[in-house]
């Protein structure tokens, strides 16, 4: 007898006896239904998450794996930095500087280029030689509080402006807004062309301000082209400007100038790992210490798993306890029908049934009621996503275009699976221990 | 279409198969011990018989007398205390319970009293259950084929695709016959398969049961009823734990 005949037998006469119970089959399905949704619901929601999570991370900090490159703070460093990426499109480099848009001689509103909503922003508080509060201009120009040349506030939005030597977004992928982002095959425009992120678009959005950019060490104040709008990930108001259209207006080494607040940062494809040799063999060729160039790898997943870990332990927590529920009930279903169907039971063992298969039998039973309930709960977890997705993409943006997570799927089945032998295993094991003589003694 | 007439399909075994000379079922010095809560009683005390090929045997006794553990024993439902049990010369007195349901599978077919059909089943489907028993495997179209045989060999194809409420009690014990015979056995143990059923449809099963001999077929036929023992080649009485 080959195991398949026996699993063919188990299944049909399983078959049998669900078509023969349907209503006890639904309402085992039904106690189960809860269990398995539940854990196709935890799954679906922790991929999810885990997707959002991710995407949000990988916009502040970048893709798992990006090479993340600080040169030291000598003169000359930063230079080398840009022209080693200059004609590289696995690299980017990334230059930080502050800029107010807004009418000329405005303070901002948001002073220190904190969110708009901050209230006075998170510059520092200047203070006199005596500790005594100081207030300054956009200009800097600063005096005791009470006393200074009354600037008017607004108007005028403060926000860092990143400079990139390429599409960064293949390593921060921010999420396309409105507009477009910068283009980088095309000639450098002396209109520097800027795209906003979305709490820089907010603030231009609730102050109208003319188009002057202020950039301290510019030799001219420039009128800006807003291309576009990005979510970025960031929290303060934010701009992206080719770095190719920024130097037209001011200095490479002042834009890179730490005492000034600049800084550059090389953001590199992970397989871009000749770039560090380069870098290393230009620095200590232009008689600087090459080992003070920081290299670190992003892992944008670790942080995240850590993250994650806890909360996806303890919704698993309750969706196995709701399975349990579903396998009591399924459990509960499987021994009143086996003790409805001793005679049938007893009666197969007569014809020659083995022990083995009378339990695959009641096994195969609940197996294929697990099964179902799987597809049910899965079928209502896609339907429900879809439904989510549709009503609420537009008030939550991870809901938009979200595709139901194949290891949710997966992880329905195996609850049904599981669920299917653990409430059947003791009715299978009743079944089998039936007495023969069952049917002679009726 | 009568039972003489039956499909190839559904013939019992052979001469040619076997040795002729060796006896279906050997017993001797059968003893069985039935031990309830409190007390044990002796049931079978040394029962001795012996069945051939197409040979019929009635054993007849009081309620109680132990007709029915002798069956399960015969059947390989249950083990013996003692004796020895020879099932085609072969020794079975303590066979495995895996090998006995094989041999159960193989070599006998059963009625019972009670019918025993499965409501939800139809009738063809009700006979065609003994072939999916994991012992073996038949596609789904010779299953029916061979069920079909059995109801037609019983005359009652026509009742196929009824379930057993919409048939009568006769037609019932007809379907539960068809379905001890489809697995060709070589020996049938019928229980007082007419208790349930009045006098006339009584002889038509006993009938149905004695054709299975014809085609040799060992029968063992438990039975309240002398007229219907009379039917069998020879009768026995269950007495004190002992045939006579």
């Amino acid at each position: 007898m080959t195991l398949s005949g026996r699993l063919r037998s188990s299944l049909i006469i399983g078959g049998q006896g669900i078509r023969a119970r349907k209503l006890r089959t639904f309402l085992s399905m039904l106690s189960l239904f809860l269990g398995v949704l539940a854990v196709v619901a935890v799954q679906a929601g922790s991929v999810i998450a885990q997707r959002a999570l991710l995407s949000d991370l990988e916009m502040t900090m970048g893709r798992d794996g990006t090479l993340q490159l600080y040169p030291p703070g000598d003169d000359g460093a930063s230079a080398i930095v840009l022209d080693a990426v200059a004609d590289r499109t696995d690299a980017v480099a990334m230059t930080r500087a502050r800029a107010i848009v807004g009418e000329p001689g405005l303070r901002p509103v948001n002073e220190g280029g904190g969110p708009i909503d901050g209230g006075l922003g998170y510059g520092p508080q200047p203070m006199g030689p005596g500790g005594e509060a100081m207030a300054c201009d956009a200009q800097g120009n600063c005096a005791p509080a009470g006393q200074e040349r009354v600037v008017p506030t607004g108007q005028a939005i403060e926000l860092q402006l990143l400079a990139v030597s390429g599409d960064i977004r293949q390593f921060r992928p921010f999420r396309l807004e409105s507009g477009r982002f910068l283009d980088f095959d095309s000639a450098p425009s002396l209109a520097p062309r800027i795209v906003l992120n979305k709490h820089a678009a907010e603030a231009f959005t609730q102050f109208h301000v003319p188009a002057e950019m202020r950039i301290e060490g510019a030799t001219a104040n420039t009128t800006p082209r807003v291309i576009g709008v990005v979510d970025d990930g960031g929290w303060s108001p934010a701009a992206y400007v080719r770095t190719d259209e920024l130097v037209n207006w001011m200095p490479v080494d002042f834009l890179t100038d730490p005492t000034q607040g600049g800084s550059v940062e090389l953001l590199a494809a992970p397989s871009a790992d000749d770039l560090e040799r380069v870098l290393r063999a230009r620095l200590a060729a232009n008689g600087m210490n090459p080992d003070e160039l920081h290299v670190q790898t992003i892992q944008a997943l670790k942080e995240m798993e850590s993250q994650l870990a806890l909360m996806r332990w303890i919704f698993l927590g309750m969706a196995v306890l709701v399975l349990l529920i579903g396998v009591a009930g399924i459990l509960n279903v499987g021994l009143a029908t086996v003790g409805e169907r001793v005679e049938e039971f007893a009666l197969r063992r007569a014809v020659g049934t083995p022990r083995l298969l009378l339990a695959g039998i009641v096994l195969a039973e609940t197996l294929l009621t697990g099964l179902l309930t799987a597809v049910a709960a899965i079928g209502a977890g896609v339907v429900g996503l879809e439904g989510a997705s549709r009503l609420l993409a537009s008030r939550e943006p991870f809901l938009a275009d979200v595709a139901f997570p194949w290891q949710a799927g997966v992880a329905g089945v195996i609850a049904g699976v599981a669920a299917g032998v653990l409430g059947g295993l003791v009715p299978a094991i009743r079944a089998a221990r039936i007495p023969i003589a069952t049917v002679m003694r009726a | 279409m009568s039972p003489t007439s039956a499909p190839q399909a559904i013939d019992a075994v052979g001469p040619g198969e076997a040795d002729q000379r060796v006896p279906l079922v050997r017993i001797t010095g059968l003893t069985k011990t039935l031990t309830g809560q409190e007390t044990a009683r002796t049931v079978l005390a040394g029962v001795d018989l012996t069945l051939h090929r197409g040979d019929s045997v009635a054993v007849l006794g009081r309620s109680g007398s132990g007709k029915s553990t002798l069956l399960s024993l015969i059947g390989l439902f249950d083990r013996p205390d003692g004796g020895e049990y020879l099932l085609d010369g072969q020794d079975v007195t303590r066979v495995p319970e895996r090998r006995a349901a094989a041999l159960r599978s193989a070599a006998f077919g059963f009625v019972f009293q009670r019918f025993f059909l499965l409501k939800h089943l139809t009738a063809v489907q009700n006979v065609s259950m003994a072939l999916v028993n994991g012992q073996g495997w038949l596609p789904r179209r010779k299953r029916r084929a061979k069920a079909m045989a059995a109801l037609e060999l019983m005359g009652i194809a026509h009742l196929a695709g009824h379930r057993p409420p919409r048939l009568s009690g006769g037609e019932q014990q007809r379907v539960a016959i068809a379905r001890a015979l489809v697995r060709e056995p070589r020996v049938l143990l019928a229980d007082e398969p007419t208790g349930a059923l009045d006098t006339e449809t009584g002889n038509l099963v006993i009938e149905a049961l004695r054709s299975a001999t014809d085609r040799g077929c060992g029968l063992i036929l438990v039975t309240h009823d002398h007229d219907h023992a009379a039917k069998m080649n020879r009768v026995t009485h269950l007495v004190d734990g002992v045939l006579t």
